[in-house]
């Protein structure tokens, strides 16, 4: 199957957040995405962008049954590691399911490693669910090593109330 | 009790960022990790397009220890969730040995708290080993959710030969 993979735009933001929702709604948490594209257009395209993404497009011909031709996305941003210096991090990457099989997703991945590699990142990470077999498989096969398996690291958050508290207590200028 | 400053950290605070860098590295046991220079450090941090944000806690020289004054530091930068927005990410976070139990730490994660309720974050992530308890009982005391545990996430990583392999050179 013929498909293009670019630089998202700021029109893309719409499709883009359909399909957040789809890749929400697959990892059994759709009531947690709490933005629209509205945020996503505000915070990709300003001045100093706070992510990047990648769209994947099918010409007209091969558009999904709904009429979409836009049909995977990738949403990355830089960070920075203390031990090796300049990374990525790859937020979300997701493929239609009718569009699967194609190298589509694939295609994603390898460009957010070639922008990575522009920018010297010496380093590509993502988290994935343990429950979500064939996207641990998929990235497995291309060299991903499972870090919290390995080295027993865990992710930790603070928000809502708890990040309130904590801030309320901070020292005043 | 030490009486120390919170501050932005600068240019010449390098050497020091990179020594507590390599401390923290040896408290979990994986000094031999760490590949950055003070030249990375100064490029990346203090550059045109800044990878990092640094905090550091400084004490007056006659409460130094071998001579620093430079005591803690927190390194962060802003991420993105597709489903919430904007994230303060805090990627190390160290108070020496000394000055531990001093409040310390405690005032650099409200002022990283505040920092991310200001800029609009909805949310302040960080990665803990499971083995570091200590750390792990700080967190949670203060509400922190552990979402390996709970929702089950695992982190990956591709590092540079494998992303070599994937660009096809």
């Amino acid at each position: 199957m013929d498909f293009k993979i670019r630089a998202a735009t700021r029109e893309d933001c719409k499709e883009i957040s359909r399909m957040i929702m789809e890749l929400a709604v697959y990892e059994k948490m759709p009531d947690q995405v709490k933005i629209s594209h509205e945020e996503l257009e505000r915070d990709g395209f300003c001045q100093n962008p706070f992510f990047e993404s990648l769209v994947a497009e099918v010409p007209e011909e091969h558009k999904s049954k709904e009429g979409f031709t836009v049909v995977g996305y990738a949403l990355y941003f830089y960070t920075y590691s203390t031990w090796k210096g300049r990374s990525a991090y790859l937020e979300d990457l997701y493929v239609m399911p009718e569009f699967r099989g194609n190298g589509i997703g694939k295609g994603l991945l390898c460009k957010v490693a070639e922008l990575g590699k522009k920018k010297q990142c010496v380093r590509l990470q993502l988290s994935v669910l343990n429950w979500n077999t064939p996207t641990r498989d998929f990235y497995a096969a291309k060299g991903a090593q499972d870090l919290t398996l390995s080295e027993g690291w865990h992710f930790i958050r603070f928000d809502g109330q708890n990040l309130d508290n904590l801030a309320n207590e901070a020292p005043k200028d | 009790m030490a009486n120390f400053i919170l501050r932005t950290a600068e240019p010449r605070d390098v050497p020091d960022i990179l020594r507590l860098i390599k401390e923290l590295a040896k408290f979990e046991e994986m000094e031999e990790k760490v590949m950055l220079t003070e030249k990375d450090l100064l490029e990346d941090g203090f550059g045109d397009h800044p990878f990092y944000h640094c905090l550091v806690a400084e004490v007056p020289k006659e409460q130094s220890s071998d001579g620093y004054t430079v005591i803690a530091f927190a390194m962060y930068y802003f991420t993105y969730d597709p489903w919430i927005g904007k994230l303060l990410y805090l990627e190390d976070f160290f108070v020496m040995k000394e000055y531990r139990s001093l409040g310390i730490g405690s005032q650099i994660l409200k002022v990283l708290s505040e920092m991310a309720v200001k800029t609009r974050c909805s949310s302040m992530h960080f990665i803990v080993a499971e083995n570091n308890t200590k750390s792990i009982e700080f967190y949670k005391r203060r509400g922190a959710a552990d979402l390996s545990s709970e929702e089950g996430w695992r982190l990956f990583a591709i590092e540079k030969e494998e992303l070599l392999k994937m660009t096809g050179k």
